[in-house]
């Protein structure tokens, strides 16, 4: 046992040592994408600090504060909460579907007193870490058995029923997303994704007819928006006309028109990518993707070096996740996918979103803060 | 935590495949992940560099939360004539539109607005008001006494957008030089259409200078012209007609006429026949104008002088055709009486003599193979025969068997008097008043036309076009319609073509009428000396003064020699 001296060694520093080692440059540049978003809502509030971005900056101090605890705090914890936290989170999903608060024109809510939570925001890390730990404590041979795919497909399935039934098309999707990126990660067998693949294409015809027709109108508007253009198109007409209008440089801060004239839909959530890109222009809206790229490629990067088996897909399943997201939220307003209200985390206001960033990012800091560490095949070794 | 080491420890080897296959793969992921960063990018540029027409219409600053209206920077440029006179400008008017997810009791609310907006149904309203949509026009460009009343119903889901409405203070005048937009603001006709993009906000300025499109149009003489067209259109019971008013020595359209016509600031409901422009559009068999052509390459080329002469005593047939006069002399005429009595039988001999090579040449040389270039779209290309045989050229030579619009004509016909440049007809304001153009005949040549022109009108058919003291030279025109397997004799295209001063030409003036019918005072007669040259008359008479061309004494001894060599049948 020589590496038992080595390992303990690394692993147990104390809680200050792995503060003073986090990687504060992607943390600053986390609290830069939040900032880009603090400036935006300004912004849209037409110069003001209320109503949005004063609040959006208490809670970002607060979510900061929360990523740095999770990112310090010991892996072996994380990995003991997989399954429990998948446990509660399809339980809230359920509260919601029972008792949930009307919101949105879908019930999405769980007011649980002092604030509300969306509980599928929350899946989606659930799905994820769940997952990692499924995969953690099996080895290359047993993850290619089919037999051993029954209970991640459980993991993976019941969370997406429960958001689809909320109805939320765009969260379920990415949980899906999410959850497969983790199984790719993990070894399973790449025709398993492409037949998985055609069967979606093949289900289309048959899942239409289950849309609402909202999200049918969505689907239809995104392959010709011009159609109707001051109907269901607007706001993707309006969109890519503020994107176009903001040029190399931006029309300046508070002078976007499109912005500042409401012409936009949803500018405070879904659609403030369009104002930041009409007011900053090309250079702002570069900018802004870049940093995200920087703190998603240091999750992946994080992954590639990690030595623990549930460390590395968490943090490249979550890098992935987190993609998806901002990946989403970008096609969207630029009309390269159907308006499915998915909003920019860290940038659109309202917190959920940027809790799942930030919690999310959390963890991806505690793999990489305890990227050493080995962790046993079954469990955490704190159950 | 006792036992985290004792679950630490694993074996590695066994772990080895596993993590070089996620290891692998994780590569592949950062490969997509890098993909869609680099597609996303790639869309911000595409979007980002793209122009964004009529994107920025209104513009509006803020300042704490407030919005404030800001003078309107980016809207559709003006037209106006060449003495700067706005021929199209931009009226600042709000439509309505609701929020339709904000309107509590739609029924009630539909019934309201019906009231204040008579023009919209009932149901429409209705059916907009609970569709549930964020957005939904209700009504475009409102009155402003509309737009008062729906304020004051205090309905905060209801929204006023700011929008342009397009104005042309001239009403129908010049309608089909200028065109007319959409509820939009996009150009779908005329200037509007040909300069879209140029007019509309952030676009290049290339061809508008202070976001305004300055025309050749003199909007005066567009009154003259139109106001005479129409009076003749009406005195002849005809279905329609064009005119146009050229400076020779630039190419610019000073006025520009097509009847019927309509009335931009409303195109609802308008008739193809009225958006159909005869002036660049139509395309017509001109008749005897076209003798203009014919002479001034016989000339040119030498084969005829004036002192030469044809023989016109009796009709000349060739193969089943039979070609005549419409005022036969009987005898031999002299080259400018062929031209002054306007003998199709000269005519064509002359032609037969020029030849079919040259003859087609002559006439692609001046334009009249293509369409006329100019800056708006209705242009009509013209029609000949793909055939071009002997019997072609004979009736060509007097304008049978050719169609060209009446914009082709005037130019070639500016080509032929101002000393034997080709310029290209256009709309647009020169400033220095000169084009240069392409020599398509001598100097020489294009004298001796000048005089041939000058003695129609002084002697021969195109009297009744004589404009005391403003020294008019022209040809009338007068053709059977085309009708399906022939002519038909009953039907007229008159038209008349002029230019002045004939000393120094300075603006073709043409005027063409269609179906006109004979009246008393025109003993009946309908062709173009009776019908069209009256209009080319009255409206030098009338634009003279504005164009600035004084009446003047003519001197006699300019055409001395031609009038010899033409013979006044009555006073022998």
């Amino acid at each position: 046992m020589v590496q038992k001296s080595l390992s303990v060694r690394r692993v147990d520093r104390n809680i200050f040592q792995k503060f003073i080692g986090l990687n504060w440059f992607i943390v600053l540049t986390n609290i830069a994408i939040a900032g880009a978003g603090l400036v935006m809502l300004y912004s849209v509030a037409g110069g003001s600090w209320e109503p949005w971005a004063a609040a959006q900056s208490v809670r970002l101090a607060m979510g900061v504060c929360l990523m740095l605890m999770i990112a310090v705090t010991d892996i072996r914890i994380w990995m003991a909460l997989a399954y429990p936290a998948w446990v509660v989170g399809v339980a809230m999903l359920l509260a919601v579907e029972v008792i949930g608060a009307v919101g949105m024109g879908g019930q999405r809510w769980l007011d649980i007193g002092f604030m509300r939570i969306q509980p599928s925001e929350l899946m989606k890390i659930a799905v994820v870490l769940a997952l990692a730990r499924y995969f953690h404590g099996r080895d290359f041979y047993q993850s290619r058995r089919l037999v051993s795919l029954v209970f991640p497909a459980v993991l993976l399935i019941v969370p997406m029923i429960l958001v689809v039934r909320q109805p939320d098309l765009g969260t379920s999707l990415m949980i899906v997303a999410g959850g497969a990126a983790v199984l790719f990660l993990a070894g399973l067998p790449a025709w398993l994704f492409v037949s998985a693949g055609v069967v979606v294409a093949a289900a289309i015809p048959i899942g239409w007819q289950f849309l609402h027709d909202y999200q049918k109108n969505r689907v239809l508007t995104f392959l010709n928006p011009e159609s109707d253009p001051l109907g269901a198109g607007y706001q993707i007409t309006q969109s890519k006309i503020a994107l176009g209008s903001g040029g190399m440089t931006g029309k300046g801060f508070l002078q976007g028109t499109q912005s500042q004239l409401n012409f936009l839909p949803e500018m405070k959530t879904d659609f403030i990518f369009t104002v930041l890109a009409e007011e900053f222009g090309l250079i702002g809206a570069v900018i802004l993707l870049s940093l995200y790229t920087i703190v998603l490629l240091y999750g992946l990067l994080i992954g590639i070096g990690t030595r623990s088996q549930f460390g590395r897909l968490l943090a490249s399943g979550l890098s992935i996740t987190l993609f998806l997201y901002v990946l989403i939220n970008v096609a969207m307003v630029m009309g390269l996918m159907p308006v499915v209200g998915v909003p920019l985390p860290m940038v659109s206001w309202g917190g959920s979103a940027m809790l799942t960033w930030l919690i999310a990012y959390g963890l991806i800091l505690s793999v990489a803060t305890h990227r050493q560490v080995t962790l046993a095949p079954k469990g955490s070794g704190l159950a | 935590m006792t036992d985290i080491t004792s679950f630490q420890f694993q074996s590695v080897d066994k772990n080895v495949s596993k993590m070089d296959v996620a290891r692998l793969r994780l590569i592949w992921a950062i490969a997509l992940f890098s993909l869609g960063f680099m597609v996303l990018i790639g869309r911000t540029l595409e979007l980002g560099l793209a122009d964004p027409v009529g994107a920025v219409r209104k513009t509006v600053a803020t300042k704490s939360g407030r919005t404030v209206i800001a003078p309107v920077q980016m809207a559709r440029a003006d037209i106006v004539d060449r003495n700067g006179e706005i021929l199209a400008t931009n009226l600042e008017t709000s439509s309505l539109a609701v929020d339709a997810t904000m309107i509590k009791d739609p029924k009630g609310l539909a019934r309201k607005l019906a009231e204040i907006i008579p023009d919209v149904p009932l149901a429409t309203f209705e059916k907009r008001l609970s569709s549930g949509k964020k957005f939904v026009w209700l009504k475009r460009k409102l009155s402003p006494a509309q737009k008062w009343k729906v304020n004051a119903l205090g309905e905060v889901g209801l929204k006023f957008e700011r929008e342009e409405e397009r104005i042309y203070p001239h009403g129908r005048l010049a309608a089909h030089v200028l065109g007319y937009v959409d509820v939009d603001g996009n150009g779908l006709a005329g200037l509007e259409h040909y300069f879209d993009d140029e007019m509309k906000a952030g676009s290049s300025q290339v061809d508008i200078g202070d976001r305004t499109l300055r025309t050749s149009l003199d909007i005066r003489v567009q009154f003259a012209l139109a106001d005479e067209l129409s009076a003749a259109m009406r005195a002849h019971s005809a279905v329609g007609g064009a005119g146009l008013v050229m400076d020779v020595k630039s190419g610019e359209v000073i006025a520009m006429v097509s009847l019927p016509d309509y009335d931009p600031n409303d195109i609802r409901g308008i008739s193809k026949e009225a958006l159909f422009n005869r002036a660049t559009k139509g395309v017509y068999e001109l008749g005897s104008t076209f003798k203009t052509f014919t002479f001034a390459a016989a000339l040119d080329e030498g084969v005829v002088t004036l002192n030469d002469g044809y023989d016109a005593t009796k009709p000349l047939r060739i193969s089943r055709f039979l070609i005549q006069d419409d005022h036969p002399k009987a005898r031999y005429l002299s080259v400018p009486e062929i031209f002054t009595y306007s003998s199709n039988i000269g005519t064509a001999q002359m032609a037969l003599d020029l030849g079919t090579e040259r003859q087609q040449e002559f006439l692609n040389n001046i334009g009249l193979l293509q369409p006329a270039p100019i800056e708006i779209t209705e242009v009509g290309a013209p029609m000949y025969p793909t055939n071009w045989r002997k019997v072609s050229t004979m009736t060509i030579s007097y304008g049978h068997g050719i169609a060209v619009s009446p914009l082709q004509l005037a130019t070639g016909i500016s080509a032929m008097v101002n000393g034997g440049r080709l310029i290209p007809a256009t709309l647009i304001h020169q400033t220095d008043g000169v084009r240069e153009g392409k020599q398509v005949i001598k100097p020489s040549t294009s004298r001796q036309i000048r005089q041939l022109l000058r003695m129609v009108v002084k002697k021969g058919t195109g009297s009744k076009a004589s404009a005391i003291g403003y020294r008019v030279g022209g040809k009338t025109g007068t053709a059977e319609k085309a009708a399906a397997g022939g002519y038909n004799e009953k039907l007229l295209i008159s038209s008349f073509v002029g230019a002045f001063p004939m000393d120094d030409p300075q603006y073709v003036v043409f005027a063409l009428l269609d179906e006109p019918k004979g009246i008393k005072e025109t003993h009946g007669f309908r062709g173009g000396g009776w019908t069209a040259a009256p209009v080319v008359k009255n409206v030098i008479l009338r634009a003279s003064p504005i164009l600035g061309i004084a009446p003047k004494e003519e001197d006699e001894g300019l055409y001395r020699q031609i009038a010899m060599k033409i013979h006044d049948d009555k006073k022998r």
